[in-house]
């Protein structure tokens, strides 16, 4: 049972928001995780929850007992929550639900850095976030977005890349218009 | 002179303590019983376990005419689950593919030390064993009643629900009240009236 924001949605759904640096794992959500080990039929994943997730060696796109991938300790991975019961290890995968892998799989590069799950939610709502529009029309930049409170970006130069993180960082408290502000001063330091 | 006699015969009724590893007698002239072993190597008996030491005479109609030797007694021996039996556990981890539980009771009777029990995908119940997902049978806590399939691996016993009278027995709901049966997948909390799902036993009314 938790604090937070009481929402509501037509007709008839309501539901309590709140922003916590830890994670409860749900299904279908898009997290961000961290190879820990591996065993013969799956990885061990962190995924910033109260216990180690698993992800079966098969549950990638085409995948069979012949073409296994193979992530060292410490590889980032973009997988989706299959199952999160309470007490069990949760399942992951790196498919959809209909078997296609889209984005999902090892992200390569890049920066991550980790932020509250309130503010993951925020950068994921449509439509788009103030901070990333405004960082979007100057600075060309890849970013993955976890629910887990994770946050990947990528960029051709390093300063473009450690000015998204430091923008989405400190974006968290600040309304719409702020956030706009907040970016434009980043943006002059490097003009 | 009769005093004499009732003490030699008291001496003879007066059992043997013995521990494992002594000699109970040749397997020429002693059958092992229940705590006793024949060893092959030199043709004798041994005991097994601790306790005390009882001749039983053969069977009259057997064409083995050697007494039976066991040891039974000492009050330290609880019962052992063994292959068949029903027992009493409490479920203590819900896996993906498996579920362990810790033994309780043996029959009517509860046990002195711990014994661990596995319950596998295919062993909670008899029809659509692939399809069975382990969360929706048991949850940790549970107390079930299941039946000891074999003695398993040195971890834990393998245990089998697959029958309409094993199953959960009692559960406690997430409101924290004891939950009433209401299909053989389903069991209600009194409190909230959620339905949660459990592989349910069937008790005899």
């Amino acid at each position: 049972m938790k604090a937070g924001k009481l929402r509501f949605s037509k007709p008839n759904k309501y539901w309590v928001e709140s922003s916590q640096k830890r994670y409860v794992p749900h299904p279908e959500d898009s997290v961000l995780g961290i190879v820990v080990d591996s065993r013969s039929d799956n990885f061990l994943v962190d995924i910033k929850g109260p216990s180690l997730a698993f992800l079966p060696v098969l549950a990638f796109e085409g995948g069979t007992r012949r073409n296994i991938p193979k992530f060292e300790v410490g590889t980032l991975i973009y997988v989706r929550v299959v199952k999160a019961n309470p007490g069990m290890n949760p399942e992951l995968s790196c498919t959809d639900a209909t078997g296609k892998g889209g984005e999902f799989g090892a992200l390569k590069e890049g920066f991550m850095f980790e932020c509250s799950t309130g503010l993951s939610r925020t950068l994921l709502s449509s439509p788009t976030c103030p901070v990333l529009e405004a960082l979007g029309k100057k600075l060309s930049f890849e970013i993955a977005i976890g629910l887990n409170g994770r946050v990947w970006v990528n960029s051709a130069s390093p300063s473009t890349t450690i000015i998204v993180s430091n923008a989405i960082m400190n974006s968290e408290s600040l309304s719409g218009a702020q956030q706009r502000i907040m970016v434009e001063k980043l943006l002059q330091k490097i003009q | 002179m009769v005093a004499a006699m009732e003490e030699d015969e008291k001496k003879q009724q007066a059992e043997v303590m013995v521990t494992p590893g002594e000699v109970l007698g040749r397997v020429s002239d002693v059958k092992p019983g229940r705590g006793a072993y024949a060893a092959v190597h030199n043709d004798t008996v041994y005991a097994s376990l601790t306790g005390f030491c009882r001749t039983m005479p053969p069977s009259p109609d057997s064409s083995d005419q050697r007494p039976t030797v066991e040891v039974t007694g000492h009050k330290a021996h609880g019962p052992v689950p063994q292959p068949g039996s029903l027992v009493i556990a409490r479920i203590t981890k819900v896996m993906a593919k498996t579920a362990s539980a810790d033994i309780m009771c043996v029959g009517p009777k509860s046990v002195r030390e711990k014994f661990t029990g596995i319950i596998r995908q295919q062993d909670v119940r008899a029809t659509e064993i692939d399809k069975v997902d382990m969360h929706l049978s048991f949850r940790p806590g549970d107390i079930v009643k299941a039946l000891v399939l074999s003695l398993g691996d040195s971890r834990a016993y393998f245990l089998s629900t697959a029958k309409n009278e094993l199953g959960v027995v009692s559960a406690e709901s997430i409101a924290g009240a004891t939950m009433v049966p209401v299909s053989w997948t389903e069991m209600q909390c009194p409190l909230t009236g959620q339905i949660e799902n459990r592989k349910v036993a069937k008790v005899a009314s």
